[in-house]
């Protein structure tokens, strides 16, 4: 992903490590003495989760499962159809911020929008649509749309740009034009990476699309919020039932997610590049 | 008919890659270009097809002013002309059959190409440059899957598919063994003797260059120093072309055995 | 046609193969995802009845929201309560980062493949990882204010849990992704000597965990916001405060606060993360 910066030298590299240490303990330090928590609690905090948790499974009750499988459901509809708007948007979008495709300048700028559309977390935006859309799984869906895009966009466009120059060239000496180059020389080469981001980012999306459920968009993450924050007193048994739901269906999402990525990647024969080397995850994360 | 006329080309460094040429190729001809890496052998192949912008003097090609050319014509002009890369540059991730259409781009409609749908007469012509290289068999196998020797001839297949009146082979057996580079070589001429295509190859390997090659032109620092059939080319006047005594790596046979 | 030399015989083979025949894979993927975008866009009982056209409509009107935007009441910057809170979100990111990355480098160890201590170990160690990244930082911070309380604390054991599991993860990849020759070798003399070679390769990807701690930290930066809402700190509270009273002047300069200070910090994450190599 970095190509244009080198990594320091070994030695200067030791001092300014050190320094970066001292930096990071004296911000914990910082953190710490200033953070006005109950510490008291800290203690007992393992054995009250514990407890918690005893609760959550003691009390479950089946009758609340259609309840349970619907809410998630409803939060997969929305990560699926929040995730293709994005995509609608950020693919074609990475092939103008690619800077092997369009002049610098362009590119650099559609990529610093991209920046600032990656700085708005999707529960900002989906307490601005909720007044907007009521309270409607759209409201979800455009927000983890629009939240997505910044992302999505960015590693689209650092596939296109890793892409082998070589069948460029040669589409440029058949004296194909510059959407025929586009099809047939970039196109197959980043299409199953790009569909790999998409597949990976709507894995996210669902546990993004939980988290809206707190602010009353719908889906699981309502159940779970509505059942230990505004019951009284606290149902417990539902936000256990819940949160099985949850890992559950993310488990069983990621599988089948995971198989189809990479059966993508890989094509019907050998292995290319795996997505799921660790750096392209985190960023795919942000 | 190429024509070049104080063609000069100097790239951003001040680095001379061509140096006042002036050379006449004939329809139909042979020619191997030979020289050191940097001599501007690349340099004087890329121009031909406007790959390479010409920084002064001018270039004719089939009666066509070559850095006049805005780019459509410009297109007009590289359909023309087909091209060999050293590196193969196919699209590894489609089929073969889909590699050679890509010669076909220039005379298809646009829409047609976007969606992959080809007319018969298209598809007949790729299948038939197949033929000449002895590789249909393998038209939907997925390019990754071949071996160097049939990528390149993928690439000469994609180069006919054009139906072309020049090809250009830029160091089309560097990255191929002995036997491979033969096989290879033998196509080239064979192409230019049957269909009467002119051909203009780069080679580094001096051996191969005068086995193959009716005509060789000697490139040093970007200026043409040798311009002469293959039999006259030895030794010596490759020497001169280099600049330097001739070693073990400047011919296939030896360099091969030497390892 | 001329024999070829040095090539298998393809001089016999040369013939037009027939066209193969599409396989299963690509087609069944295709109309499986079709039909799951149509289920979950059409307007039912089991869909989201999402519609572009309406989405238009609904901009079109008057909103108060939106109008509050030119409106953006840019005094809560010297607000005394919203400035405490925002530097509570960023300690709670500083610190739910630190000591959650502290944790994460030793279990990560732990975790691989190869050197680890033995295979319960590492298979607890996976799933455990892997149920806790099941379940967003919201949730478990929703799960710690019922055990501990509202306020600050819940806040920092849920960045605390995430950040475990994100960055043991991601360092747990990268170490087994590191060539394993030497270690498997290693292991075959023992499974200690393979631990001491597995621990001795840590410098090696530092930088890499330096990375993932630095992802780590503009993950929580971001989540910070939306403790507050369920009442684990932050600067979520504010934004809830004024999302309930409607005050949508003061919520977008908030919001403008916040997109600044996450877009700086990933800015300089960038940079560093460059400078890491």
């Amino acid at each position: 992903m970095t190509t244009t910066t080198r990594a320091w030298p070994r030695r200067e590299r030791q001092s300014w490590t050190w320094i970066a240490c001292v930096v990071v303990v004296a911000l914990a330090c910082w953190s710490v003495l200033g953070l006005d928590a109950r510490w008291g609690r800290l203690p007992s905090a393992p054995a009250d989760l514990y407890t918690v948790g005893r609760l959550m499974v003691t009390n479950l009750t089946w009758n609340d499962l259609e309840t349970c499988v619907e809410a998630m459901w409803d939060s997969i509809a929305i990560a699926w159809v929040g995730t293709l708007v994005a995509a609608v948007v950020a693919v074609p979008l990475a092939f103008v911020a690619a800077e092997n495709l369009v002049p610098r300048w362009l590119a650099f700028g559609i990529r610093q929008i991209l920046n600032v559309l990656r700085a708005i977390p999707e529960i900002i935006l989906v307490m601005a649509f909720i007044p907007i859309f009521g309270l409607t799984p759209t409201a979800g869906i455009l927000a983890i749309g629009i939240g997505s895009i910044g992302t999505l966009a960015k590693l689209c466009a650092e596939s296109i740009e890793g892409v082998d120059a070589g069948p460029i060239e040669a589409a440029d000496a058949t004296g194909a034009t510059r959407v025929q180059r586009l099809r047939w020389a970039v196109i197959p080469q980043s299409m199953p990476e790009i569909a790999s981001f998409v597949l990976y980012r709507f894995e996210i999306n669902i546990r993004v699309s939980t988290i809206l459920g707190a602010v009353g968009a719908g889906g699981i993450g309502q159940v779970v919020d509505d059942a230990l924050t505004t019951a009284v007193p606290r149902d417990w048994g539902l936000a256990g039932l819940a949160l099985i739901i949850v890992v559950l269906a993310t488990v069983v999402v990621d599988f089948i997610s995971g198989a189809v990525r990479r059966r993508i990647l890989a094509g019907p024969t050998g292995v290319t590049r795996v997505i799921d080397e660790p750096a392209i995850v985190a960023e795919l994360m942000t | 008919m190429i024509r070049f006329r104080g063609a000069s080309v100097v790239y951003g460094g001040g680095v001379h890659a061509l140096n006042d040429l002036n050379l006449d190729i004939d329809d139909g001809e042979f020619v191997v270009v030979v020289g050191l890496s940097g001599a501007g052998k690349s340099t004087l192949v890329r121009a031909i097809n406007g790959l390479v912008p010409l920084t002064s003097g001018s270039l004719e090609v089939n009666g066509v002013n070559v850095p006049s050319l805005g780019t459509r014509q410009l297109r007009n002009l590289r359909a023309g002309i087909g091209m060999i890369f050293q590196g193969f540059n196919l699209v590894n991730r489609t089929s073969v059959l889909n590699n050679v259409l890509m010669g076909r781009l220039h005379r298809v409609p646009t829409w047609r190409t976007l969606v992959g749908w080809y007319p018969p007469v298209d598809r007949e012509f790729a299948m038939r440059s197949l033929e000449r290289v002895e590789i249909v068999d393998k038209a939907y196998v997925r390019a990754s899957n071949l071996s160097g020797g049939q990528r390149q001839r993928v690439g000469i297949a994609r180069a006919l598919a054009q139906e072309p009146k020049i090809i250009l082979a830029d160091e089309p057996v560097a990255s191929l063994d002995p036997p491979t580079s033969h096989v290879v070589m033998r196509y080239l001429q064979q192409i230019n003797r049957e269909l009467g295509i002119t051909t203009i190859v780069n080679l580094h390997f001096l051996d191969l260059a005068t086995a193959y090659a009716d005509r060789i032109i000697g490139l040093r620092g970007g200026t043409l120093v040798f311009d002469g059939s293959g039999a006259d080319a030895d030794a010596d006047v490759f020497e001169n072309i280099y600049g330097r005594s001739l070693t073990a790596d400047d011919t296939m046979a030896k360099a091969a055995s030497g390892l | 046609m001329r024999a070829t030399s040095g090539e298998p015989a393809t001089a016999t083979v040369n013939v037009r193969p027939t066209r193969p025949r599409l396989g299963w894979f690509g087609p069944a993927v295709t109309a499986g995802l079709v039909a799951f975008t149509v289920v979950t866009i059409w307007d039912w009982n089991y869909g989201t009845g999402f519609s572009i056209r309406e989405i238009f409509s609904v901009i079109g009107q008057k909103n108060p929201v939106i109008e509050a935007i030119g409106e953006t009441d840019f005094g809560q910057l010297v607000s005394p309560r919203s400035r405490k809170k925002f530097v509570e979100t960023l300690r709670l990111a500083v610190l739910g980062t630190v000591s959650g990355s502290a944790v994460a480098l030793p279990l990560a160890l732990i975790s691989t493949r190869i050197g680890a201590p033995n295979r319960a170990a590492r298979i607890a160690a996976r799933t455990i990882s892997n149920v806790v990244r099941a379940l967003p930082d919201i949730v478990w911070a929703m799960l710690f204010v019922a055990a501990v309380g509202s306020g600050a604390l819940p806040g920092l054991l849920a960045l605390f849990l995430f950040t475990i599991a994100v960055v043991t993860k991601l360092t747990a990849d990268t170490l087994d992704g590191i060539d394993t020759g030497p270690v498997e070798a290693a292991k075959a003399s023992g499974a200690r000597h393979a631990q001491m070679l597995r621990a001795a390769q840590v410098p090696q990807i530092l930088p890499a965990y330096a990375s993932y701690v630095l992802y780590a930290f503009e993950l929580n930066l971001r989540s910070s916001a939306v403790l507050g809402i369920v009442g684990a700190g932050g600067i979520g509270e504010r934004l809830e405060n004024f999302r309930q009273f409607q005050q949508w002047d003061r919520l977008w300069a908030i919001v403008v606060m916040f997109i600044v200070v996450v877009f700086v910090v990933d800015r300089l994450s960038t940079l560093l993360r460059r400078k890491l190599g």
